[in-house]
C-alpha cells in the first residue's frame, strides 16, 4: 500500500485509530447498552464459528442414510416401519445421540455441520454485499451532495429508479441466465442495495457541506476531491458504520429467502437451503427447520441490537 | 480613488437569483452586494460594519471568489482576480485568507489541529513532511498555543483557542490580506480582547492587511484604521477611524454610533431606528435607507444618492451633503 492511501485510510479511521480516548468514549457509551453488547457477543461468536467451525465439524454435504432424521440428544422420534414379510407395521423409537449433537436431516447429514456452514455463508454474504452497498451508497451520496446541481439531480433520480426496481425479479432473471452462485448473489444484492445508504449519506453530507470548515478548506485552495475524501467522508463515517450494521440483517434474510425458494448457490449449504429442506419434513423432523430458523432469528436480532447500540453511542444527542 | 493598495474592488455586485414555480422561472434577485467599490492598503485594517443580512459576509466571500461575483472588478496586488483560472485562483488563496465567526464549525471535528493547519501546506505543494511539521509548530506558537497541541482534536479546546487555531491556519501561507468575518463575535468579552490583541500583533509583525467584518462598533473602533458602513448591500459611509467616530455624516452611521453603550452617558439622545431592514429582494427606491431615516427628505425616495467624497478621504452616499 502506498503511503498516500495509508494517510487517506488514517484520515477516515482517524479518530478511532489515533484518538484512543474517543474510541474509549464510544466503547463506554456502547457498553451501557447491554443488549447491544449481547448482540456484539453473538456476532463475534458466529464469526469465530463460521471461520474455524468447519475445521472441526463433519462434512455438511455427506449423506448417511443409516441415520436419517435423527433427533438431537434428549429427543426421540417414533417411526413406523412396514415389514414386507409380516405385512405389518413395527414401531420403533429413534433416540438422538452425541454423534450428531443437533440431529440429522432426511438424508442423514449432520445438522451442526450444516448450520456452521450456513453461518459462514450468511456472514460472508451479509458483510460483503453490505460492504459493496455501503461503499457505493457513501460514494454516490457524498458526490451528489457535494457537487449539487445537475449531478445531484441525475444521481438522485437514478437512485429513485433503482429504489423502485424490483430487485427480486432482477435476481431471478440473472440466476436464470447465468446460473446461481454466491458471487452473483453478493453482487446483485450489493449493486442494488445502496439506494437507502446513498440518500441518507447525501442528506448528512448536504448539511456538512455548508459548514465553515468546508469553506475554509476551499479558501485554502483544496481541490474538490480533497474536500470529499478528507473532510466529507470522514465526517459521515460513523453514520456509515451504523447503517452498515443495521442493513446486514436485511441482506442475510434476503440470501436466506433466495436459498429457500431455490435460487441460492446449489453448491453451498446456507440456512435458507436447510429451511427449505426442513419444511418438507416438519412433521417427522421439526428440528431441521427450527434450528436454522432460530439461528436466523438470533443473528438478525443480534445485528439489530448492535446497530441500535452503535447509533446511540455515536449520537452525541442521545442520552444513554 | 486610490489605486495603490493590496486590494481594490470596483462596482462589485453579487446577486442571487430567486426562482419559483415548476419551471424555475426567475422572479427576482437578492442584491446581497450591490455596486460596492473600496480598496485596502498594505498593512491596513478596514473595518466593515453592518447589520446582519446587509451583505458584509457575502462581500468577504466574493472577494476570495468563494462566491462568484455577478459583475464588477477585483484586483489583488495588481492582478485581476475575476479573470483567474483554477490554478491561479488556488495560488491566490494562500495569499488571501479568511477567518470565520464560529470556531465550532470552522475546524473539521475529525481532524487533528495539526492536520487542519497542515492541509494549507499540503494544498500548496510543500512536500517535505519535516518542513511542514516545523511550520505547523511555528504557526501554533505564533498564535500563542503550544506546538504539542497539533496532535489534539478541536473539541478538546475552548472557543478562544479554536479561534486561534483558525487564525494559525489562515496564516499558514503568509497571506497579505486576511478577511476576518466577525472573528470575535462568538467569544466572551475577555477572550475577545486577547484574540484582537493577537490579531493586532500579527498584523504589526507581518505587515498584513485585514478586512475586518463586524457588527460591533467598539471592536471596530479598537482595531481599524478606516471604517466602512454597509447597508442593504451598499457602502453608505467610508472614512478614517477618527473622522468616522468624531464626525459621522450619514444618518445611519449617526444612529449606529448613538447606540453604542457607554458607561458615561454624554447626554446625547439615542436615535432609535424604526422598523426592520427592508428585504434586499425588493430594496426601497432612491436611497435605500430612506424608509428608516430620521432626516428623510422628499428627494430621498426618488433619487439614489451618489457615493462621493465630502471631505478628504471621507465618503458618503447621502442627499444631505
Amino acid at each position: 500500500m502506498t503511503s498516500k492511501s495509508i494517510s487517506v485510510l488514517r484520515k477516515i479511521a482517524g479518530p478511532f485509530y489515533v484518538n484512543r480516548r474517543l474510541l474509549g468514549y464510544y466503547w463506554e457509551r456502547l457498553q451501557k447498552n447491554k443488549l447491544s453488547i449481547a448482540g456484539l457477543g453473538f456476532i463475534l461468536f458466529l464469526a469465530i464459528v463460521g471461520i474455524f467451525g468447519p475445521l472441526f465439524t463433519q462434512d455438511p454435504t455427506k449423506a448417511d442414510l443409516e441415520v436419517p432424521n435423527m433427533p438431537p440428544p434428549g429427543f426421540t422420534r417414533q417411526e413406523s416401519i412396514y415389514n414386507i414379510k409380516t405385512n405389518d407395521f413395527t414401531n420403533r423409537t429413534i433416540e438422538g445421540g452425541l454423534t450428531h449433537p443437533l440431529g440429522t436431516d432426511s438424508k442423514g447429514r449432520d445438522m451442526l455441520a450444516m448450520l456452521v456452514s450456513g453461518a459462514r455463508i450468511s456472514l460472508f454474504v451479509g458483510l460483503l454485499a453490505t460492504g459493496i452497498a455501503v461503499f457505493l451508497g457513501t460514494f454516490i451520496g457524498v458526490l451528489s451532495a457535494y457537487l449539487g446541481g445537475w449531478v445531484d439531480n441525475a444521481l438522485m433520480r437514478f437512485t429513485d429508479i433503482m429504489m423502485t426496481f424490483p430487485f427480486f425479479l432482477l435476481l431471478v432473471l440473472i440466476v436464470f441466465i447465468f446460473g446461481s452462485s454466491l458471487a452473483i448473489i453478493v453482487l446483485v444484492i450489493g449493486l442494488t442495495g445502496w439506494t437507502g445508504a446513498a440518500r441518507l449519506i447525501r442528506s448528512e453530507a448536504l448539511s456538512l457541506r455548508t459548514r465553515d470548515f468546508i469553506t475554509a478548506s476551499k479558501a485554502l485552495g483544496a481541490s474538490d476531491t480533497r474536500i470529499m475524501f478528507n473532510h466529507l467522508i470522514p465526517n459521515v463515517i460513523s453514520l456509515v458504520i451504523v447503517m452498515a450494521s443495521l442493513s446486514i440483517p436485511g441482506v442475510i434474510m434476503a440470501e436466506a429467502a433466495l436459498s429457500f425458494i431455490g435460487l441460492g448457490d446449489p453448491t453451498s449449504t446456507s440456512w435458507g437451503t436447510i429451511l427449505n429442506a426442513g419444511q418438507h419434513s416438519l412433521e417427522t423432523a421439526w428440528w431441521v427447520a427450527v434450528e436454522p430458523g432460530i439461528m436466523l432469528f438470533l443473528t438478525v436480532l443480534a445485528f439489530n441490537f448492535f446497530g441500535d447500540g452503535l447509533r446511540d453511542a455515536f449520537d452525541p444527542k442521545a442520552s444513554i | 480613488m486610490n489605486t495603490s493598495g493590496i486590494l481594490r474592488i470596483e462596482n462589485l455586485k453579487k446577486y442571487y437569483q430567486v426562482t419559483a414555480g415548476l419551471f424555475s422561472k426567475k422572479v427576482g434577485d437578492v442584491r446581497a452586494v450591490d455596486d460596492v467599490s473600496l480598496h485596502i492598503k498594505q498593512g491596513e485594517v478596514l473595518g466593515l460594519v453592518g447589520e446582519s443580512g446587509c451583505g458584509k459576509s457575502t462581500l468577504g466571500k466574493t472577494i476570495m471568489r468563494l462566491e462568484e461575483p455577478t459583475s464588477g472588478e477585483i484586483y489583488f496586488d495588481g492582478t485581476d482576480v475575476i479573470k483567474m483560472g483554477k490554478q491561479e485562483l488556488r495560488r491566490l488563496r494562500g495569499k488571501i485568507q479568511i477567518v470565520f465567526q464560529d470556531p465550532d464549525s470552522s475546524l473539521d471535528p475529525r481532524m487533528t489541529v495539526g492536520d487542519c493547519i497542515d492541509e494549507a501546506l499540503i494544498v500548496h505543494d510543500i512536500k517535505n513532511p519535516d518542513t511542514r511539521n516545523a511550520k505547523v509548530a511555528e504557526l501554533l506558537e505564533k498564535v500563542g498555543l503550544e506546538a504539542g497541541f497539533a496532535q489534539r482534536y478541536p473539541h478538546e479546546f475552548s472557543g478562544g483557542q479554536r479561534q486561534r487555531i483558525g487564525i494559525a491556519r489562515a496564516l499558514a501561507m503568509d497571506p497579505k490580506l486576511v478577511i476576518a468575518d466577525e472573528p470575535v463575535s462568538a467569544l466572551d468579552v475577555s477572550v475577545q480582547a486577547q484574540v484582537l490583541n493577537l490579531m493586532m500583533d500579527i498584523k504589526e509583525k507581518d505587515g498584513l492587511a485585514y478586512l475586518f467584518i463586524s457588527h460591533d462598533l467598539s471592536v471596530v473602533k479598537y482595531i481599524s484604521d478606516r471604517v466602512a458602513i454597509m447597508y442593504l448591500g451598499k457602502i453608505v459611509e467610508l472614512a478614517g477611524k477618527h473622522e468616522f467616530f468624531n464626525n459621522p455624516l450619514h444618518p445611519y452611521t449617526e444612529a449606529l454610533l448613538s447606540a453604542i453603550v457607554s458607561l458615561r452617558p454624554d447626554g446625547k439622545e439615542k436615535i432609535i431606528l424604526k422598523g426592520d431592514v427592508p428585504s434586499p429582494l425588493n430594496p426601497p427606491s432612491g436611497c435605500r435607507f430612506h424608509t428608516r431615516c430620521h432626516k428623510v427628505m422628499p428627494v430621498c425616495s426618488q433619487k439614489e444618492p451618489e457615493f462621493r467624497e465630502i471631505t478628504k478621504d471621507h465618503y458618503t452616499a447621502c442627499h444631505l451633503y
